[in-house]
């Protein structure tokens, strides 16, 4: 009797076992996403992330978020492969200069089907920027940035001061590089200890420099209208020079900024080698982590022709659903889960970059009135009125490794400008097929 | 009578499987290369644009002649240095030996990406100990990666540090390897300490010394993280290598059918140098 017992308690106890085993397994469904940002990390976007992350399982039972953190130049290329091999994620993180590879290739899902349809009318307007017409295709919308990025000078608010620099008033170029000069300092045997301006002219990991912005100002454009480099003129040629003049005339950026990649700049900046360099807004936040809040300004490029400033790049990672996953909707609730004002606010506040709503930021004056996070406001501004992203129509990979090539060419060769950039634009032209 | 299919029929599961890991890759580039490539994926049949687009530009030569130019230094300079140290080694009493050998080991067994950015942060500002002590004793800036010729050359430097471990590994085994008796009875017969070296050290090391070639030679050509990271290729090209050629191509203009073709080239290189190996192995002194 007392065995039989038992022995029903333990096939009870089985079955409620199974039965649950069963149920968490009709429940569980695991989201794949592909991004840079690993959520175990320690990067302000990174917690900002995590914290979404962790918000929306909890809010949502049986879902997990998996995230595989992928090497960020690696990542959209391996997307397209995998969204033609069938393995994709279902939710990835497109760089901007192939986005419109990824749109051509049909594998992001139309997320106004998904969600976006769905949100009022003024939630879609205030929205629609440069950053979503790049996503948009006609009715369609099949991305979402959540990484705005806007190029300009990052500098140390305490060296400035104590040189005595206002950066309001670096609106042109002949005050910027003065300041540059100032902020120049050397030791007693001549060895230069901090650097007024930084730049880096290596191919790896290029950023784009402050050519660019010259040439935006006159240009309005970095190409011609079938993707074609439009470098080699005399705006292109004056460009360079002023950018190469900082180290061969002006002595304000190392020569060794033709071996420096965009991280190496960050770390100078952060080990107090430099005073001012071109960086992008997304890094401030882990800039100021590492020099203190207060320390770290951001401003937009100097102005030419009487304008008060130049147009700066933007980039950044336009978020998209897979087109063939099998969890699109679920996919889809959570990268609007990741555009809520909720989260629009720890991307800003934990993250320390821009919102996707501008609203989002209206409604924070008091955070972003602090002196800490009014590089947020300029950033804003520059956005709206001082930007371009490349188009989508056509690719531009490779273009700023072809123009800091040109630098090199200029700095360590004594190429004149014009014809540096003429092999800069041969090359770029090739490459691409144009 | 035996059974002589057995063995075989028991080996077959175990070498497909190996033949399936190795060569599905091979394979698969290959036939990836002779497409052509949209958004990163295969869209039809391209025959060999893919392999004309690496003349494109006109710059294939020269990035075969720097590859040439880093690898021959890297392994002539390695091998030299491995040589006389192993014999050093092979000299000094067996505790002095076993730490000195720790020691000249500790490169190859640190990551490449991690040897190569203590290279980089000792080269490349001017407060970098090395540049600033150039810098310091010369009155100028430290051109070593800014300038090509000093870039290349510290690119060997790294690459010779790097692998010379595993170069005296080995040439220490085939050293020890060598009966006594044989210098022993050289020395009875008057020869001298350089006699000894040459005519019986020397071509019995022959097989360690081809293979720690090979090896090098291959390591050499094949690795893309020491340039990458120590110069990126620059300044104006003065490192760029064909592997580097190969992860532009795939990761920068993502033109990865022209980056699959160039890998390609390259594995057929490889292959040649093997069978080049093995063709020398069999040689007898």
């Amino acid at each position: 009797m007392e065995i039989s017992k038992t022995l029903r308690g333990a096939l009870l106890g089985l079955a409620t076992f199974v039965a649950g085993l069963a149920v968490t397994a009709a429940e569980a469904q695991t989201i794949r996403m592909w991004t840079f940002l690993n959520p175990a990390g320690n990067a302000p976007r990174e917690k900002a992330l995590a914290e979404m992350i962790r918000k929306f399982e909890s809010a949502n039972p049986g879902v997990k978020i998996s995230v595989e953190p992928q090497v960020w130049d690696q990542m959209t290329p391996k997307f397209l492969a995998a969204h033609r091999a069938g393995n994709a994620p279902d939710i990835v993180w497109v760089v901007t200069d192939l986005l419109g590879d990824a749109l051509k290739t049909g594998s992001l899902a139309d997320l106004g089907e998904l969600f976006v349809n769905k949100w009022p009318a003024a939630a879609r307007d205030e929205r629609k920027d440069g950053y979503w017409s790049r996503c948009a295709q006609g009715n369609r919308v099949h991305c979402l940035f959540h990484s705005r990025n806007y190029y300009g000078v990052i500098y140390r608010t305490d060296f400035l001061k104590e040189a005595g620099v206002d950066p309001a008033k670096l609106s042109t170029w002949p005050a910027f590089i003065e300041a540059a000069k100032k902020l120049t300092v050397k030791d007693a045997s001549g060895n230069v200890t901090r650097w007024g301006f930084g730049q880096q002219f290596s191919e790896d990991r290029a950023d784009s420099q402050m050519m660019t912005s010259l040439m935006l100002s006159r240009q309005g454009d970095l190409f011609d209208a079938k993707g074609g480099a439009k470098w080699a003129n005399a705006t292109g040629a004056e460009a360079l020079k002023l950018q190469t003049d900082m180290v061969t005339v002006h002595g304000v950026t190392p020569r060794q900024a033709v071996t420096w990649s965009a991280e190496d700049l960050y770390e100078q900046f952060a080990a107090g080698r430099i005073a001012m360099f071109t960086g992008a807004v997304v890094r401030i936040s882990t800039m100021q982590a590492k020099v203190g809040s207060d320390n770290v300004g951001f401003m937009i490029w100097p102005g030419i022709d009487g304008k008060p400033h130049s147009p700066a790049v933007m980039a950044g990672w336009a978020v998209g659903v897979w087109s063939g996953g099998k969890n699109k909707a679920m996919a889809g609730k959570f990268l609007e889960y990741m555009s809520t004002g909720e989260s629009d606010k720890l991307w800003v506040e934990v993250g320390g970059q821009l919102p996707g709503a501008p609203s989002t930021l209206a409604s924070m004056k008091a955070f972003t009135d602090l002196p800490a996070n009014a590089y947020l406001t300029t950033a804003a501004l520059g956005v709206a009125k001082y930007g371009w992203i490349p188009s989508v129509e056509y690719g531009v990979g490779g273009y700023r490794q072809a123009l800091n090539k040109a630098a090199q060419d200029v700095i360590v060769g004594n190429v004149d400008p014009m014809a540096a950039l003429v092999a800069a634009e041969k090359r770029f032209n090739q490459q691409n097929n144009r | 009578m035996r059974d002589t299919r057995t063995p075989f029929l028991l080996f077959a599961p175990a070498f497909a499987l190996l033949g399936f890991v190795l060569l599905s890759p091979v394979v698969y580039a290959g036939w990836f290369s002779l497409q052509r490539i949209e958004y990163g994926a295969p869209t039809g049949y391209a025959g060999l644009l893919n392999f004309r687009r690496l003349f494109d530009g006109e710059t294939l030569g020269a990035t075969f002649g720097r590859t040439a130019l880093h690898t021959g230094l890297s392994v002539v300079l390695t091998i030299a240095i491995a040589l006389a140290l192993a014999v050093w080694i092979d000299r000094l009493r067996p505790r002095v030996g076993f730490i000195v050998q720790t020691i000249v080991i500790v490169p190859w067994i640190v990551s490449t990406v991690v040897a190569t950015l203590l290279f980089r942060w000792v080269f490349v500002n001017d407060i970098g100990i090395a540049a600033y002590l150039i810098g310091t004793v010369t009155g100028g800036v430290s051109g070593l990666l800014t300038e090509p010729g000093g870039a290349m050359g510290l690119l060997v430097v790294v690459s010779v540090w790097k692998r010379i471990g595993y170069a005296v590994i080995v040439l220490l085994a085939g050293l020890k390897s060598i009966p006594d008796e044989l210098e022993e009875a050289a020395r009875i017969d008057g020869a001298s300490g350089w006699q000894v070296f040459r005519r019986i050290t020397l071509p019995l090391l022959k097989t360690p010394l081809l293979l720690t070639a090979v090896v090098l030679t291959l390591s050499n050509i094949n690795t893309v993280e020491t340039p990458l990271i120590l110069t990126g290729g620059g300044p104006r090209d003065a490192t760029r290598v064909l592997a580097i050629d190969v992860y532009e191509r795939a990761f920068a203009i993502f033109d990865l059918g022209s980056a699959t073709a160039l890998a390609l080239v390259m594995f057929a290189g490889n292959i040649l140098l093997v069978l080049a190996y093995v063709k020398l192995s069999r040689w007898r002194a």
